[in-house]
């Protein structure tokens, strides 16, 4: 089935991890496609070659269903299920896309956007910024009402790992670090501390990644969707955070 | 005349009879009674919920029970002068305690015998017909038990209003063992404290409950999760837990059957988010209590991912008469869909505060003025909060509104666990809304998106709103966030949120400068097309 | 990403441990838990109970000692607001800041409270009498505004009784 789905895929995150089961049919925008029981809603969306944005899932991983991008319409139920945490069904009729799920995710976008940097969007070429021109948002209109909120823009930025730094201004809290941790490298370093809007990645109990157990694997980097966590080679001239959001 | 002997008089253990002064009351009681050589047990019972009459002592004379109160411990020795022992006349004298109107024109099933009964007593639970129901349950193969659950008409009465038998049916049917029954003894929403008064009134009744709800779906352990706040629940449960094993009621082989079934209590830490069953799960196995995506339900993968049922206190109290009586004696109360009976819970600013279990299809004025008797300051009521935090501000046009889940919801709000919260006309609704923002900031566990950095929005929109520079984009900012953290949240807390705020900003937009309801024509234009 | 081998073997950061008698007192905790994972919440509170907090410093004994990382106890403790990683005052009294109280005049007893105790709720007093905690409900709402000091409700609550109440656990050891 892996094999099959890497064929498949392309190069395309699947957002969730392929599994192995009976196949179940279902269509997704009137594509049918047939995929192991248990998939997601949204790997079977991306077989079917329909793009549904995504940010906290990505085939790696096991599904979080937090960021709420990903939500879809299925006939038969009511509201708005994440694709990445919904399990397909036989006879399943998804919709990927439609008024109020545009609404949706413009509005789960421009949160997001409250509270980012917005010197690094543009040029920007993390998997947020792909997210953004799928859903169609870059920025917050300049008199939009989020604009001088609460923010993390003045968090940390840990520089202490020497290969790889964590700048918390642009970090959209999705744990994918968290659990490529513990998932992939099973060295449990991270979490996230605090709850609410006060929730932040963190090492260890609070402290730099180089004081953390960290073992430098690089999971977490893979991981991030947002370039919070990324690699020190790539600023030869040394990393400066962007300008944030103008108040 | 020769002094009665072996007299009970009753004070109650509840918390809040305890925060009113009942334990002064206790120790003043024994004193004099020991001092004037009186033949008098105290008993400490539970409250029958009405607190205004609180601390309320009670003596049971020829086998009924006279009521005094409010009383203060220094009113003890007067009232022993009066003759409380004869049950004689005194200024506090309520009558026998059955008929005090508010009590005598409720239908107490589930709260039959709190207030009556010693919760410590397992004696006294026994003689008032205690572990009738699992007795009977464990007559029956576990399918029919859960069929006399389907046959009332049961529905979760935590707030999501879940049809029970449908959930015991799914544990049943699961066939990963081993099973757990969880009690969400997590009563976090304000106005309400019917759970408090059933662990601390009649602990024993819960036990039952978990009891037949493991005989049903097959459980060998549950959990009872209380929280924090509420360490006299807590004590009680823990006495009663070491208590009922002692007579095989819990344990190996209960009541001489083969089922098998131990209960432990878990203590919450100041999260509200874990009232939400899945974060529950998540904190009794010792996490961050983040909420997990549904599916897959708790039902078939819940407690370390086994099948687990999981259910309000409410819900568990109402099961053993419903055992013990049939579960069409039970349906034959309430209105439609909502069968049985809901203990409401009046609480804010109301004159005779307390619990009212009463069928399906009061109405919320009935409730409020009948019972509650309108506000405790004398002045007009201009709010009342239905179903907790999350739950729709009502006007004063709506009052009569009836009370059951469908009801409630047409008129654009939920019944939640059944508080209602009386506001009179010095409250500012625009501040009401804000704190619903607040405390779902507050609250957040943080995963999804929309509660996490949405709730902080909000607060920061209404606070922009009230200030007015820029009210009409406000608002509509403030619409969409709240279709946002309806549709787009993980849970509850995020998908409730926007019933209080936009029922506030619907209801009295003259608090938020939006003009007033009743003489501009163009407010439902301003505050958008909520609800 | 390339592994550093002096990276990953690199001697680990010293880190304060706890007082011996502190320290055995969490062990005796993690023995009564059984060294099982899931009760680490279970845990959290025991040694709050004993010590009055959870020392920063605690958090490796107990991590080890349910196979944990301290990341993850960390994680825990973070969540949950009734854990406290500093000592209290003496006492600790919650103000409910729900919305029954609210409906009888929470807010304006809330301000009171933190101007006769002298500080925010969230902080201890300067004489380190007072904690004041901001608390969502205390299931007291037919008698509101309430409040608890330690463990003690008290409901329908007014100025001069909550002047009592401060007064007297000032003087109170």
């Amino acid at each position: 089935m892996w094999s099959e789905l890497r064929a498949l895929r392309d190069g395309v995150d699947l957002g969730t991890p392929p599994r192995d089961g009976e196949p179940v049919t279902l269509s997704v925008d009137g594509v049918p496609v047939t995929v192991a029981a248990g998939s997601s809603v949204l790997l079977a969306a991306g077989i079917a070659g329909c793009t549904v944005p995504k940010l906290c899932a990505t085939d790696t991983l096991e599904p979080f269903g937090s960021c709420r991008v990903c939500l879809v319409e299925i006939e038969g139920r009511r509201g708005y299920p994440a694709s990445c945490t919904t399990p397909v069904d036989d006879g399943m009729q998804v919709r990927t896309n439609s008024e109020m799920l545009t609404k949706l995710r413009r509005g789960v976008i421009e949160l997001y956007l409250s509270d980012f940097p917005e010197g690094d969007i543009d040029g920007g070429w993390s998997q947020l910024n792909d997210t953004l021109d799928q859903v169609g948002v870059h920025r917050l209109a300049d008199d939009h009402p989020y604009r001088s909120g609460a923010n993390h823009q003045s968090g940390v930025l840990d520089l202490s790992n020497p290969y790889f730094l964590f700048d918390q201004a642009k970090c959209i809290v999705c744990s994918r670090c968290v659990r490529a941790c513990e998932e992939i490298q099973g060295t449990f370093a991270l979490t996230i501390g605090g709850r609410g809007f006060g929730s932040t990645v963190v090492a260890g109990q609070d402290e730099s990644f180089l004081d953390s157990d960290c073992v430098s694997c690089g999971a977490c980097v893979q991981a991030c969707p947002s370039d919070a966590l990324i690699e020190k080679s790539l600023f030869p001239g040394g990393y400066e955070r962007a300008d944030s959001r103008q108040a | 005349m020769s002094a009665p002997s072996n007299m009970r008089v009753f004070v109650p253990c509840d918390a809040l009879s305890i925060a009113l002064g009942a334990d002064e009351v206790a120790d003043r009681l024994v004193a004099e009674a020991a001092s004037r050589s009186l033949d008098v047990t105290v008993v400490r019972n539970g409250s029958h919920g009405l607190f205004w009459l609180e601390p309320m002592v009670e003596v049971e004379v020829d086998g009924v029970r006279h009521a005094y109160g409010p009383i203060d411990a220094d009113d003890v020795p007067e009232l022993l002068d009066a003759g409380l022992l004869e049950a004689g006349p005194h200024r506090t004298s309520l009558g026998p305690t059955h008929s005090i109107p508010e009590l005598e024109r409720q239908t107490r099933l589930t709260f039959a015998r709190v207030g009556v009964i010693d919760p410590r007593s397992l004696d006294d639970y026994l003689a008032h017909g205690g572990f009738d129901g699992l007795r009977r349950a464990l007559t029956m193969a576990p399918g029919d038990v859960v069929g006399e659950i389907e046959t009332s008409g049961l529905r979760g009465r935590g707030g999501a209003a879940f049809p029970t038998g449908i959930k015991w049916r799914t544990v049943l049917g699961a066939p990963a063992t081993p099973k757990y029954v969880v009690a969400n003894a997590d009563e976090g929403d304000s106005g309400t404290f019917a759970d408090r008064m059933v662990m601390e009134g009649d602990p024993f009744c819960l036990i039952e409950a978990m009891a037949i709800a493991a005989h049903a779906v097959g459980a060998s352990h549950g959990v009872i999760y209380c929280r924090s706040e509420y360490p006299h629940a807590i004590a009680t449960l823990e006495y009663c837990i070491d208590v009922a094993p002692q007579h095989g009621w819990l344990g190996s082989g209960i009541a001489g059957s083969g089922l098998d079934f131990d209960i432990e209590v878990r203590v919450g830490a100041g999260a509200y988010i874990c009232g939400e069953e899945t974060s529950m799960l998540e904190s009794i196995e010792g996490k961050r209590g983040m909420v997990r995506p549904k599916p897959p339900l708790p039902a078939l993968e819940g407690l370390y991912g086994k099948p687990t049922v999981v259910n309000n206190i409410i819900t568990l109290a109402s099961v053993p008469w419903i055992l013990a009586n049939g579960g069409a004696a039970y349906s034959a109360h309430g209105v439609g869909r909502s069968s049985g009976t809901l203990p409401v819970q009046l609480a804010g600013n109301i004159r005779r505060g307390g619990l009212v279990e009463v069928p399906f299809g009061i109405t919320v004025r009935e409730l409020i003025e009948g019972y509650g008797g309108g506000t405790a300051s004398g002045r007009p009521a201009r709010a009342v909060q239905i179903g907790g935090p999350l739950g729709a501000y009502f006007h004063d046009g709506q009052l009569d509104t009836v009370l059951d889940y469908e009801a409630i919801a047409a008129a654009g709000g939920l019944l939640g666990h059944g508080g209602v919260v009386v506001f009179d006309d010095t409250i500012d609704m625009a501040a009401q809304a804000r704190f619903a923002m607040e405390f779902c900031a507050a609250e957040s566990c943080g995963k999804c998106t929309p509660c996490r950095i949405g709730s902080t929005r909000g607060v920061e929109l209404i606070d922009k709103i009230v200030i007015g520079e820029r009210r009409s984009a406000d608002v509509a900012q403030l619409e969409e966030l709240c279709d946002v953290l309806e549709h787009g949240s993980l849970c509850a807390l995020g998908g409730l949120t926007p019933y209080p705020v936009r029922s506030a900003m619907q209801h009295f937009p003259e608090d938020f400068g939006l003009g007033d309801r009743n003489s501009d024509q163009n407010f439902e234009q301003k505050v958008g097309e909520s609800n | 990403m390339i592994r550093d081998r002096t990276l990953s073997k690199r001697r680990q950061p010293e880190r304060p441990s706890l007082p011996a008698d502190q320290a055995s007192i969490v062990s005796a905790v993690l023995a009564a838990n059984q060294l099982d994972p899931t009760r680490l919440l279970v845990v959290l509170q025991q040694v709050q109970h004993e010590l009055g907090f959870v020392p920063n410093d605690a958090v490796g004994q107990i991590a080890v000692g349910l196979g944990l990382s301290r990341a993850e106890v960390h994680g825990v403790i973070s969540f949950y607001h009734d854990i406290r990683t500093e000592p209290a005052g003496r006492h600790v009294l919650k103000v409910c800041q729900a919305e029954s109280c609210q409906a009888t005049g929470g807010r304006a007893l809330t301000q009171h409270i933190q101007d006769v105790v002298g500080c925010e709720l969230g902080d201890t007093s300067a004489d380190g009498a007072i904690t004041l905690e901001a608390v969502y409900c205390l299931g007291l709402c037919a008698a509101s505004p309430a409040v608890m000091i330690d463990e003690r409700p008290i409901a329908r609550v007014t100025v001069a009784r909550i002047d009592r109440v401060v007064e007297s656990a000032r003087s109170a050891s």
